[in-house]
């Protein structure tokens, strides 16, 4: 629809009017943390935009040069503060890669289960916030009502909510522990059936339907060419996940699917996440199946040197947001040479302007979300 | 005006798997004209509220009533201070370096030293309650840590401690060595890196007992060994297995950097 | 006539044989009220000055017709408002505990189940700094938020809550209401350019956009009533429902109606003047403090005056259907906020489960859902009519 209306504005010259830059941050409702979008508009139609990200440069790549190995793990916790967990686990996944360690089995599949549920509360805010962009509130409050039940699952695995500290390089901090084998399956249970009345506000409400399909358009080569990764990309038809096509840790051992759709809107990234949803409950299930079947004594983590042998690394996971990488130059002294970091959403929040440009301003807030913006991994 | 879009139908069409499998995919997208537009999001609304209105909702209300915690719940560091040995190990793994080693009396009314902890900068990792080699240094539930100025956020060695300790609260580093695997044995070894120990290279040794002086537990002896040149004796570190909770101390205090850790892997 | 005791002084006179009575034979509750009121105060005060100065002309000034009567309709005034205050407090109160357990969570907790954080947060923003941007307009920007907040009390206030309790009974009544009910969107509009803020001017444009998409259907829809009763007198309206309410052969109607009334009280889904999402605060971000809270308090005058009107043309106003008349003239004011209040229930629920739509969806609702739906409702109403059923 909105680009129809640009086609119709491109051929009667006489409609046009004067544009205006509107800056749409740092501190704005749709921005989800500090960063601007710059938008051109004519009345309320986008014409060109711009983003303009780190206002929260931390330093973070220098700041661990001047760590040793194991103190950075719990500081990659604070990279992203959604999905904490899966930068610290690519971080040791990195480092055991520089080491050549393999990790034990039930550590894999510790790991892959926490990655999972770091991917449904990831997912979960996401919800929260399109819900709030498109002027609900009470989506926004279900969705945070339910990621606090897998919050408390954090809690019982490792004893704390956000910034876990759970992976360890060599494995993982503890093993499960009695109370996150006995709630992890009573939570998925409860969570895949009060998923569904979320998805029956949104899916089954007309309103949201309209304000999400046809819009932020783009094709599958704009996509790949535009580097973007995770959700987005594969709501705009490119299959591929490198949990399947490229599996780390146990995730060649389990059994899942990787939702792909063509029609590359926000409607199509939306089902893309909220597949992905279920999966992760489908994933959850299945790997503490087999944590169970491995046995309570079995090793978890193995120790790990307290010095990395000179050489590089590289690693790659999928965030809850796309592809994230590390690379990792060690010099062979207990602190890294250089540890970098690739952040998703640093690549697909540069696609912002083919994804707003022709659309309405009250689209912009619909559009960025689908892109999931965590700025804590965008700055570092 | 060329209709350039494409059918949207929001349908899986990939080979590589299955639709049957994706509980969402297979019924979604729907018609809303069958819920009637914007009705079934209206309906759900009311269950809920007829639920909440039943029942209470899930709001807590925080400062009346608590969320339960589990034992393990990583709240601000606690100390046993008798437990304590005052080998630095926390503050040597602190991420933040928010813990400094303090004298402080103890209960005999000896000078010790004993970790202080300023919780302004505490990141609550845990990695202090995880390496802390006699598990003086527990986590604790409390979490409610909120004061007036920043220096009454610094807890000093007895503040640190903490009522009703329990074995959940002692972090247990748990870890296997992977020799111990190729030997076929892969057992869980609690704290193994108390069995790395400081090894001497006794031609940078220079005799000067500083290793002795600053070791927490008195692992180390110095033992002559000949006399050197102008007759003086030579000394040697000499490590006892029994006591050494391997905590660098002697390693980074060495002046010739003649001892360095010999990790058991 | 010889005054002795205070209580010479306060007759409780009949009010309807004064000859200053402004409501020209009908009964007016709040008056009677307040005339009485001001019977108790003129005449003690006249009782008072008598005490010091015996037989001057100032006491028997005080209770004399003409000034009983203007010091009765100074006192009415203020009646009329703090009911209608308190009523949108409540439905103010309302929405925050209803929208609260909607979304699982308490809504407000502090005093008296929580409505006394109305109070509370009418304080506060009282307190805050009055902070004005320099480049403002200042004329039009403090008289565009005083306008929109005088229109929506003036139309707040103008809502009978009864057939004895009214401010005016004109036989346009419903026109005047609504008039006065479409302007502010105007007030807004200038009050956007007004702002030099580019948040404001889209939110004001978007005022305007929205007001040309529901406000057709919604006076087809007031046409469609006032025909099936005859009249445009409100109270005529509300007699005319005395049995059979509107919404019975209206349905269509009256759900047309609801989401219009959404629409002119700037209420989600149809808040795209404010939508926070994109425009930070829409028209309103440039104002602070007081006015703010001013501008807040007008959106829930109008979100009352919304759900008056429905309960007006489609619920019976303040009618009990199947009672006898003793049971329905006993308190129709109470019945009304309570069917006004409903009213506002359902609106509340509409915010709780939809979402905002967009600029070009509202006009398209507005003209291709709303505007057949509202002729096919004025059609069926003609079928009615002419059929001899109404």
């Amino acid at each position: 629809m909105a680009r129809d209306l640009m086609d119709i504005r491109a051929e009667t010259d006489e409609l046009t009017t004067d544009k205006m830059w509107v800056i749409m941050g740092p501190q704005h409702p749709f921005s989800h943390g500090l960063w601007t979008l710059k938008v051109e508009l004519d009345g309320e139609l986008v014409t060109d935009a711009e983003p303009i990200v780190g206002y929260l440069h931390r330093g973070w790549e220098k700041e661990c040069e001047n760590r040793s190995y194991a103190k950075i793990v719990p500081m990659a916790d604070r990279l992203c503060y959604a999905a904490s967990m899966t930068y610290s686990h690519l971080y040791c996944m990195t480092v055991e890669k520089a080491l050549g360690l393999e990790v034990p089995e039930k550590a894999q599949y510790i790991r892959v289960v926490a990655d999972e549920i770091c991917r449904i509360s990831s997912h979960l805010m996401w919800l929260a916030a399109v819900g709030t962009d498109l002027g609900n509130l009470t989506v926004f409050l279900w969705c945070m009502r339910e990621r606090e039940y897998w919050m408390d699952l954090f809690v019982r695995l490792c004893g704390a909510r956000m910034t876990t500290n759970y992976p360890r390089i060599g494995g993982v901090r503890n093993d499960i522990t009695e109370l996150f084998d006995r709630d992890v399956d009573r939570c998925v249970q409860h969570f895949e059936k009060a998923l569904w009345d979320i998805i029956a506000l949104i899916d089954d409400s007309s309103i949201f339907l309209s304000r999400m399909k046809g819009t932020g358009i783009l094709t599958c080569e704009q996509c790949v060419n535009l580097g973007i990764t995770g959700p987005a990309m594969r709501g705009n038809g490119v299959d591929f996940d490198i949990r399947r096509d490229d599996p780390y840790e146990a995730y060649d051992k389990i059994d899942f699917e990787v939702p792909v759709l063509n029609d590359g809107d926000s409607y199509s990234r939306y089902m893309v996440r909220v597949e992905e949803l279920f999966q992760s409950c489908k994933i959850i299930t299945r790997a503490m199946q087999k944590i169970r079947a491995i046995g309570k004594n079995a090793p978890y983590r193995y120790k790990a040197p307290t010095n990395v042998p000179a050489g590089t690394a590289m690693c790659r996971l999928e965030d809850p947001r796309g592809e994230s990488l590390m690379y990792l130059v060690a010099d062979g002294s207990g602190k890294p040479y250089r540890l970098k970091v690739r952040s998703p959403i640093f690549t697909n929040v540069s696609a912002s302007k083919p994804l707003v440009v022709g659309s309405r301003i009250a689209d912009v807030p619909v559009i960025m979300a689908m892109i999931d913006m965590c700025l804590g991994e965008t700055d570092r | 005006m060329a209709n350039t879009k494409k059918v949207m139908d929001y349908k899986y069409t990939s080979e590589k798997g299955n639709v049957e499998n994706m509980p969402f995919l297979k019924r979604y997208p729907r018609n809303t004209a069958k819920t009637l537009w914007v009705m079934k999001p209206i309906v759900k609304v009311f269950q809920l509220l007829g639920k909440t209105t039943v029942h209470r909702p899930v709001c807590i209300l925080y400062p009346y009533e608590k969320m339960w915690v589990p034992d393990n719940y990583r709240g601000r560091p606690g100390l046993d201070f008798n437990m304590c040995l005052g080998c630095g190990m926390c503050v040597r793994m602190c991420p933040t370096t928010a813990i400094v080693l303090v004298d402080a009396p103890d209960d005999d009314g000896n000078i010790v030293k004993r970790p202080q902890i300023n919780m302004g900068r505490c990141a609550f990792c845990g990695y202090c309650a995880e390496y802390c080699p006699v598990d003086a240094m527990t986590v604790t539930p409390e979490f409610e840590l909120a004061e007036y100025t920043r220096e009454d956020l610094i807890y000093g060695p007895r503040r640190l401690a903490y009522e009703g300790t329990n074995d959940m609260m002692k972090v247990e580093l748990e870890e296997t060595l992977i020799s111990d695997v190729k030997n076929g044995n892969p057992e869980r070894r609690i704290k193994p890196f108390m069995i790395d120990r400081p090894e001497l290279d006794s031609s940078k040794c220079i005799s000067c007992r500083k290793c002795e002086k600053v070791c927490p537990v008195k692992a180390i002896k110095m033992v002559e060994h000949g006399t050197n040149a102008k007759g003086r004796p030579i000394l040697w570190p000499e490590i006892d297995d029994s006591k050494c909770v391997c905590c660098h101390n002697c390693v980074d205090d060495c002046p010739k950097s003649a001892l360095h850790i010999k990790e058991v892997l | 006539m010889a005054y002795s005791s205070i209580l010479d002084w306060i007759s409780f006179s009949d009010i309807m044989s004064n000859p200053w009575y402004p409501f020209a034979g009908d009964y007016n509750l709040p008056f009677d009220i307040s005339y009485k009121l001001w019977e108790i105060i003129g005449g003690g005060l006249a009782w008072l000055i008598n005490l010091i100065l015996p037989g001057n002309p100032v006491s028997t000034w005080l209770i004399s017709d003409g000034v009983c009567v203007g010091g009765g309709l100074i006192i009415f005034m203020i009646v009329i408002f703090l009911v209608v205050f308190i009523g949108t407090l409540l439905s103010l109160w309302e929405e925050r505990k209803v929208l609260g357990r909607v979304m699982d969570r308490r809504g407000t907790m502090i005093g008296m189940k929580g409505f006394l954080q109305c109070v509370a947060d009418g304080v506060k923003t009282f307190m805050k700094e009055n902070t004005i941007p320099k480049k403002v307009d200042m004329m039009t920007y403090m008289w565009t938020v005083s306008l929109v907040v005088g229109v929506s009390v003036l139309i707040a206030c103008m809502i009978p809550l009864s057939d004895r309790w009214f401010v005016v009974n004109y036989d346009t009544g419903l026109l005047i209401i609504m008039a006065f009910f479409a302007l502010a969107p105007f007030f807004i509009l200038v009050s956007g350019w007004a702002q030099n803020n580019k948040y404001s001017l889209i939110g004001g444009m978007r005022a305007a956009e929205l007001m040309i998409s529901y406000e057709v259907p919604m006076l087809i829809m007031i046409g469609t009533a006032s025909l099936l009763a005859g009249t445009l007198n409100i109270g005529d309206i509300v007699a005319a429902q005395r049995d059979i309410w509107y919404i019975i052969p209206m349905f269509i109607g009256f759900i047309t109606f609801l989401f219009c009334a959404t629409a002119e009280a700037e209420r989600v889904p149809f808040d795209i003047a404010e939508a926070e999402a994109e425009l930070v605060e829409g028209w309103q971000t440039e104002y602070a403090g007081m006015k703010w809270g001013l501008i807040m308090l007008a959106d829930y005058f109008r979100g009352y005056v919304s759900c008056a009107m429905v309960t007006i043309l489609f619920l019976g106003g303040w009618n009990i259907p199947f009672v006898s008349d003793s049971v329905n003239n006993f308190l129709p004011e109470i019945v009304f906020l309570l069917k006004t209040w409903f009213v506002f229930f359902l609106m509340i629920m509409i915010r709780g489960a939809l979402a905002r739509v967009r600029t070009d969806q509202i006009v398209n609702i507005g003209w291709k859902v709303f505007m057949p739906l509202s002729v096919i409702n004025f059609v069926i109403v003609l079928l009615l009519k002419v059929g001899g059923i109404y």
